[in-house]
């Protein structure tokens, strides 16, 4: 028996238009499989990633150049557990986050950085304190469940950073580190990613408004 | 062994750190640990193995450090945790 194949060509799309189509098509239903068809790296993780909380199989993915296309196979109650959240647009609710446990007693649950230095006056000088800071985090008793990197704040962790070293001593320790696909994209370094994982603005608004977090 | 070196200000501990690192040498700039007292916020963390602990000693002197200090680890039963000691280096 053949499956019936819907097909959502989402290239050309910027996060998170791509994860917003491959929800409103689950939500729909009426097809075996999704294919989805994206033309960035970031796009194509986070719409796998999306794929998977809301109950459906990755069947496949074919990677053709720039572009990706991929294959999902929707679960057993996908659709219900699309449409259980509230959509308004234009500010669609973030999807399922990622339950994860957050290190007993730690101070913050959540490091927000937007930028590659801490405070104005001396970009130099932000630069340093942001190393600063962020070797005294790796020698703390007790470290932020997380760390979300936006703006000039990816650039901490791509490679050649100052900051990477330390990036990478916390990620040993359990903090994850999340950086903006959107951010690495428009500094053309998402293939310089060298410590943490592509995340999107759905996902981090969530854990942003979750609980407590720290603003540098 | 590993040193810390301290500085009269940023911008000569952030010369140290480069000019040891063209050399070749392990450092990192880390802000001045708690036991010390320092005219700067930064310090440098360097490990040297006994082919490179003539030079870079002169290379840290050469380039300002004000002080230096003999790093060790000990465990701290309690915590479990590895603690730092700073003891004078002459």
């Amino acid at each position: 028996m053949n499956d019936t194949r819907r097909t959502v060509d989402a290239r050309g799309l910027a996060c998170p238009q791509p994860v917003i189509l491959t929800r409103k098509a689950l939500a729909e239903g009426g097809f075996d499989l999704l294919e989805l068809i994206v033309d960035d790296a970031s796009s194509r993780e986070n719409v796998v990633r999306f794929a998977g909380f809301v109950n459906c199989v990755i069947e496949e993915v074919v990677e053709e150049g720039a572009e990706s296309r991929i294959l999902i196979r929707p679960g057993a109650g996908a659709a219900a557990a699309v449409t259980a959240r509230v959509f308004a647009d234009p500010i669609p609710a973030p999807f399922p986050l990622q339950a994860r446990p957050v290190t007993p007693g730690s101070p913050c649950e959540t490091v927000f950085i937007a930028s590659a230095g801490i405070g104005t006056g001396d970009e130099s000088l932000a630069a340093l304190l942001m190393r600063g800071f962020l070797y005294t985090l790796t020698e703390g008793e007790t470290v932020p469940g997380r760390i979300i990197l936006m703006n000039g704040g990816v650039r901490l962790a791509v490679e050649g950073s100052d900051s990477l070293v330390n990036l990478r001593r916390l990620a040993e320790r359990g903090v994850e580190i999340l950086a903006c696909g959107t951010c690495l994209d428009h500094f053309q370094v998402k293939d310089s990613l060298a410590v943490g994982r592509i995340s999107n603005l759905y996902e981090i608004a969530g854990l942003l408004t979750q609980g407590r977090t720290l603003t540098l | 062994m590993e040193l810390l070196a301290t500085f009269s200000g940023s911008h000569a501990a952030l010369a140290a750190e480069q000019a040891l690192l063209g050399a070749g040498l392990a450092v990192e700039l880390i802000p001045v640990p708690r036991q010390i007292r320092s005219d700067c916020g930064f310090c440098l963390l360097a490990e040297f193995d006994p082919g490179t602990a003539e030079s870079g000693l002169r290379l840290l002197r050469a380039w300002g450090a004000q002080g230096l200090w003999l790093v060790s680890s000990t465990q701290d039963r309690a915590s479990s945790r590895k603690v730092k000691n700073y003891e004078r280096y002459p």
